[in-house]
């Protein structure tokens, strides 16, 4: 094509449009090309970039994978991200959002790695790290009831283990098999907090998450899902949980319509 | 606020918030934050955030909306930014004058723009976009930078003021960006900050920097002010009168004691350099 054909604004977009894209190679491809760093004049220092660039987002996703790198050994740990980096580089601006963007990537793998709980451990860590980082409580416009939508907290994540990788530290032999449900939540000295809960207590805050219908009818439902009579044993274990998610800064309060 | 904004402040980090907080040290003025660490997000951030503002004006210092990008700006953070800048009531706001992304991916790092006229045009059509879309002055701020520019380009200081005056911008004034610069690619300092239109300095920013090995001088903010930095300061406060000073200190983060130390010594510099005194 000729460069007639492009006005001078466009031919400067162009040249800048393509230093751009040198400088995404070359501090995310796997290795950088001999061609991109002659093009952006100084390898020695060009290198230095792709160390600085690297480095942040590798400490960053090794704090919030700590115990899932530990497992994998630092080298299997440092490929993943390697081959993530070399799609491109993170697509968000906030810091805090690049561990979940590794997770969407690396989870597949994982899957199929061992050992067979890696997944779990992965899940779990990047819930935990989510949950930190969410943002600020909705405000209730009452106290929780029963006749009012619940509010719950927005740092809330229930998550359905195969393994109890909750429970530190990791055994010797690793994990035995063991489903288990964990409700993840921030609580007020801003640290991220396992609660272990039982299937119907489970659906229970997810209902509530949904914030679309009052506890009763709520209750209701997920009685009648789990094949469960409410009785008075039943009720009792209902209060108690409430009481516990209220002391805990999950159930926030109430609203009378949904949002 | 703006009048609210003098002396010297520091960066309101997570990990020194609570002391900070808790002993509200007269020597610290003013806060500074960087908006993308609070936009939606809730917990002790929220709290800290809510805590400074009792006591301190707050500045904000973007990292990721940076002036050298093609492309439009994304107009979903824009009006999550806009909403934080009003409800905290800050004179201006600052964001880097580099290139942060490329092809809609984020480097999390400062990249330096070419020094040409055309970085100036579109760097300078960025600020003003900016401007337009968040109602507020606009700061750039000069940037370290490590790979040697083309020799055909603008120096460093008339590619800034270039984009500046572009503009009709405000400047951050880094003093350690410009000593750090100035090591690593042999000008004088003094002779940048001659060139600087003075009127244009809202604030200054002042940190340590790492010298590695082979003597290159990183922008790390996770060293302690070193003498020259501080001389350098001094300087820029004599030719640009009162203007904030912030201590930023982001890396290896001592303890809040160390850091007041170097707040009074910023002090002492700033009454010396400008003849305004702290309050109490």
């Amino acid at each position: 094509m000729s460069c007639g054909r492009f006005t001078n604004a466009q031919r400067v977009r162009n040249v800048l449009a393509d230093q751009l894209k040198a400088m995404q190679r070359v501090c995310f491809d796997l290795e950088p090309s001999e061609t991109d760093l002659a093009a952006l004049g100084s390898k020695e220092r060009w290198l230095v970039y792709r160390d600085l660039v690297r480095s942040r987002l590798i400490n960053l996703v090794g704090v919030a994978f700590a115990r899932t790198k530990s497992v994998l050994g630092d080298e299997a740990f440092r490929r993943t991200i390697d081959d993530w980096l070399s799609t491109g580089g993170p697509e968000t601006r906030y810091l805090r959002h690049i561990p979940r963007e590794l997770f969407e990537f690396a989870i597949p793998r994982w899957r199929d790695q061992e050992p067979s709980w890696l997944s779990d451990l992965a899940q779990y860590e990047i819930t935990n790290w989510d949950v930190r980082y969410a943002p600020p409580n909705r405000i209730p416009t009452g106290e929780f009831a029963f006749d009012r939508i619940p509010v719950l907290s927005p740092a809330v994540q229930v998550l359905r283990l195969s393994y109890p990788v909750h429970c530190v530290p990791i055994p010797p032999s690793g994990y035995e098999e063991e489903p288990s449900i964990v409700c993840v939540y921030r609580d007020k000295h801003h640290k991220s907090i396992p609660w272990k809960l039982n299937p119907i207590a489970a659906s229970l805050i997810e209902a509530w998450a949904r914030a679309d219908k009052p506890v009763t009818e709520t209750v209701h439902e997920v009685a009648a899902a789990h094949d469960t009579e409410i009785g008075p044993t039943f009720v009792e274990k209902l209060s108690a949980m409430i009481a516990d998610a209220l002391e805990r800064g999950i159930l926030l309060g109430g609203r009378a319509d949904p949002q | 606020m703006t009048e609210r904004v003098n002396g010297i402040g520091l960066g309101l980090r997570y990990d020194l918030a609570t002391e900070l907080l808790e002993r509200r040290p007269k020597g610290v003025s003013w806060v500074e934050v960087h908006p993308e660490n609070y936009i939606n997000r809730g917990g002790r951030y929220a709290e800290i955030l809510d805590l400074a503002r009792e006591d301190w004006p707050v500045v904000t210092h973007g990292l990721s909306t940076c002036f050298g990008a093609l492309g439009t700006f994304d107009e979903g953070y824009l009006n999550d930014l806009r909403a934080l800048l009003k409800d905290l009531e800050v004179p201006w706001h600052s964001e880097h004058l580099c290139i942060g992304a490329a092809n809609a991916h984020f480097f999390h790092d400062l990249l330096p723009l070419p020094f040409t006229d055309e970085a100036v045009a579109m760097a300078a059509q960025r600020i003003s976009e900016m401007r337009d879309a968040l109602d507020l002055p606009i700061a750039l701020e000069n940037v370290s930078y490590y790979a040697p520019q083309s020799a055909d380009g603008l120096d460093e200081v008339d590619f800034v003021v270039e984009v500046l005056e572009r503009a009709d911008a405000k400047l951050l004034l880094d003093v350690n960006n410009i000593y750090v610069n100035a090591r690593n690619f042999g000008f004088q300092p003094e002779a940048y900050i001659d060139k600087i239109p003075i009127d244009r300095v809202v604030q200054i920013h002042v940190a340590g920097h790492l010298v590695r090995d082979d003597g290159l001088r990183i922008d790390t903010h996770g060293e302690p002010v070193p003498d020259d930095v501080y001389r350098l300061l001094e300087y820029a406060l004599r030719k640009v009168g009162p203007v904030p000073v912030l201590l930023e200190r982001d890396n290896n983060v001592p303890a809040l004691n160390e850091l007041l130390a170097e707040v009074d010594e910023l002090w002492a510099i700033y009454e010396r350099a400008t003849g305004e005194k702290r309050a109490g």
